[in-house]
């Protein structure tokens, strides 16, 4: 096809000729086949389990902040909810407490849950992620909640399928990645 | 079938194990070298994923690995399962002690940065009066490793460096960006020296001893590979004080075997080496075995810098691009600053600064990163940690990994040396991106825990004085004549400078000692 291709009167033929249907490699009946599978977000919906509807609401309200419209488009809420409920303890206990003191500290300024609040009065609860950041973990539940949370939040959308089909144009791309090494028996 | 009796009894097949395996097999010695991993098939160990396709989409299980910050969720299967080889430490002074159990050990994924240590090293006692000398000079190990070099084909600039000896290199001839360019020219006001980075091309994929060292030392069939043996302890004949071979545990059946040899060479990486001395109760009659650990101390992006000029994509595409190493150059000529020793660092420029450094979220911060796309320059600091007996490993004997082995227990920490060094080295990369007319986005002296830079160094040191060493200067144990030990654990000290080039000289010179001894008959 390259040597037939490089002809000019070959190519201006090959232009008008309708779009040909994508390449389908020869298949040998005997040949194992290879299917296409996809991943459990194209199959279901994830079952919340870990954080109590409270702290559920507040990290909805959170991802929505942090990324808007993104993450909530990818499900980020729920996988946290998922990634939490399976971290150890001391991470568990940076987002629980971090969302109980967002919860906590809305209620005492504004008189509504997190969920609940302008864009306004949660930009002023989450003050500390203007702090400078260090090495040093914030001394705050909100500050220890936040750091954990940007960088979570963030990395969990942007490698999420529904961001991947978004900038695919709709359809969920096939392809190379990255290596990624099995366990190794 | 009756096991063979082999010459020598290679234990790890990595960098050092590697070296000794192709060094004494080309010389006609038979050699058995157990490794405690598995070999790696790279066509069916690894596939190609996208980040949605992993099954924690990239963040990584959260239940495993807390100790291994380099481990992402596309490399978490090549690291030693901490659960299955457990270690253990003070809650207050963490180790991060990162491991590679497969054929090749750690130099299937090192990141390749091959230097020489100097005299400034070899003879650091000489120098500036702290700890000891090592018992050989860099004129010792010179001619190995300008044997090593060619063989994993490092690349580098020449530049007459007193205190980062030059090597045969393939030359670096490739044009530094005008970003590098003004900060080499920024450099040089301070005194401070540029080079280029100096690593190792290898071959093909892989610059490992699993392509470079082991095929060759197949290819003479002197060589025999077990791997999934995983070696409990050395065992002596009591009669001679001499080591007999080896027992070992097959890695998934648990099946116990001992494989017998003339000699033994342990290379199974610093601790690990260390630990089976430890277990096998031998080589400590000065009592420093386990003791003097050190590595280098890490502080990845210790100052990010942003180049105004290439923020909004004003500057051209070339602009940035590239990178460099500036070797240590604190007290070399006299004491200068309120520390021993020195760093070094290598630098970067092009990427974008990660969201962490930007005090926003939102929108805010998205449109703060685009803004910022390709603008960034980030130095990490490699600073020399002092040898000190304090810093060691000992047996924890009562907690065993998942084969029964009693497991080492950690007391380590970095000391006012190390973090006045620290904070040196940030002051100086923050103002030499200000001397550039750059801008400091962060900057942070803090260190990970000490391991983070996997160059664990010392425990089993060579010495001139059998009271304070367990090695002499030939990687011969002291107290059982035919075990050597070639690994990261035989360093007095380690200087700013990545120590693989050291290890791979190391073995290689105690393997052609080892086996000129054998054919004088000598051992």
């Amino acid at each position: 096809m390259q040597a037939l291709a490089a002809a000019p009167a070959a190519s201006a033929l090959l232009a008008q000729q309708p779009a040909a249907a994508p390449a389908q490699p020869a298949t040998n009946p005997d040949d194992l086949p290879k299917l296409d599978f996809s991943v459990a977000d194209e199959g279901g919906d994830p079952i919340q389990s870990f954080f109590n509807p409270r702290q559920a609401a507040a990290l909805r309200r959170l991802c929505e902040l942090m990324l808007p419209i993104a993450a909530l488009n990818a499900k980020v809420p729920e996988f946290m909810d998922f990634m939490i409920g399976r971290a150890p303890t001391d991470r568990q206990q940076i987002w629980l407490s971090g969302l109980d003191a967002l919860n906590y500290q809305s209620e005492t300024r504004f008189q509504k849950s997190f969920a609940d609040i302008s864009d306004a009065q949660a930009d002023a609860l989450l003050a500390p992620i203007r702090e400078p950041w260090t090495y040093d973990v914030p001394g705050d539940p909100v500050g220890r909640l936040l750091r954990a949370a940007k960088a979570d939040i963030r990395l969990a959308t942007f490698n999420s399928l529904e961001l991947h089909i978004s900038a695919a144009g709709g359809k969920r791309p096939r392809g190379q990645g990255q290596l990624y090494w099995l366990p190794i028996e | 079938m009756a096991a063979t009796n082999y010459d020598v009894l290679i234990i790890g097949s990595g960098a050092s194990g590697g070296m000794a395996a192709y060094t004494l097999t080309k010389k006609g010695i038979k050699c058995l070298m157990l490794d405690a991993g598995p070999p790696v098939d790279f066509d069916r160990n690894r596939v190609q994923k996208q980040s949605f396709e992993l099954p924690f989409r990239g963040l990584g299980d959260p239940s495993r690995l807390p100790h291994v910050f380099q481990a992402n969720e596309y490399n978490a299967n090549q690291w030693v399962d901490e659960k299955e080889v457990p270690y253990t430490h003070d809650p207050s002074e963490p180790y991060n002690w990162v491991r590679v159990r497969l054929i090749g050990g750690k130099t299937l994924f090192w990141a390749r940065m091959s230097f020489r240590l100097s005299d400034y090293e070899f003879k650091g006692k000489d120098h500036d009066g702290f700890g000891d000398n090592w018992p050989i000079s860099y004129a010792d190990l010179a001619p190995y490793y300008d044997q090593v070099e060619p063989i994993f084909r490092v690349r580098g600039r020449k530049e007459g460096f007193k205190q980062l000896p030059d090597g045969v290199f393939i030359e670096d001839i490739t044009a530094d960006s005008p970003a590098t360019q003004r900060f080499t020219a920024q450099a040089k006001k301070r005194d401070i020296p540029v080079t280029k980075m100096r690593s190792s091309t290898g071959r093909g994929q892989l610059a490992s001893s699993f392509n470079l060292l082991l095929p060759d030392a197949m290819a003479t069939g002197n060589l025999t590979i077990v791997p999934n043996a995983v070696v409990r302890e050395i065992t002596v004949d009591k009669n001679t004080g001499l080591a007999n071979g080896v027992n070992f545990l097959d890695r998934q059946s648990h099946r116990e075997m001992h494989a017998k040899a003339r000699v033994v060479v342990v290379g199974a990486s610093c601790l690990e080496s260390t630990r089976l001395l430890l277990n096998s109760g031998i080589a400590n009659s000065s009592g420093v075995l386990g003791h003097y650990l050190h590595d280098q101390f890490y502080i990845t992006n210790c100052v990010q810098g942003v180049i105004p000029e290439v923020r909004d994509k004003k500057a051209p595409a070339n602009f940035t691009g590239g990178g460099g190493y500036i070797p240590r150059f604190r007290n070399l000529q006299r004491k200068e600053k309120d520390f021993l020793r020195g760093y070094a660092f290598d630098f970067s420029s092009g990427g974008t600064p990660d969201p962490k450094y930007f005090p926003l979220y939102g929108n805010a911060l998205e449109e703060a990163l685009a803004k910022h796309l390709g603008t960034g320059f980030t130095g990490t600091c490699m600073g020399e940690v002092l040898p000190r007996f304090e810093n060691h490993v000992r047996i924890n004997k009562d907690v065993k990994d998942a084969w029964g082995i009693p497991v080492l227990h950690f007391q380590v920490r970095y000391g006012s040396n190390e973090f006045n060094m620290a904070k040196d080295a940030i002051n100086t990369m923050s103002e030499l991106i200000h001397d550039c007319g750059w801008e400091v986005l962060a900057r942070h002296d803090q260190m990970l825990p000490p391991g983070y830079s996997i160059h664990e160094l010392g425990t089993c040191r060579m010495g001139e004085n059998p009271k304070t060493s367990v090695l002499n200067k030939w990687n011969q144990s002291w107290d059982v004549k035919n075990l050597f030990v070639v690994d990261g654990s035989s360093f007095v000290t380690g200087g700013s400078q990545n120590p693989t080039m050291t290890i791979l000289s190391l073995s290689m010179r105690a393997s052609e000692y080892l086996a000129e001894q054998m054919r004088k008959g000598d051992l």
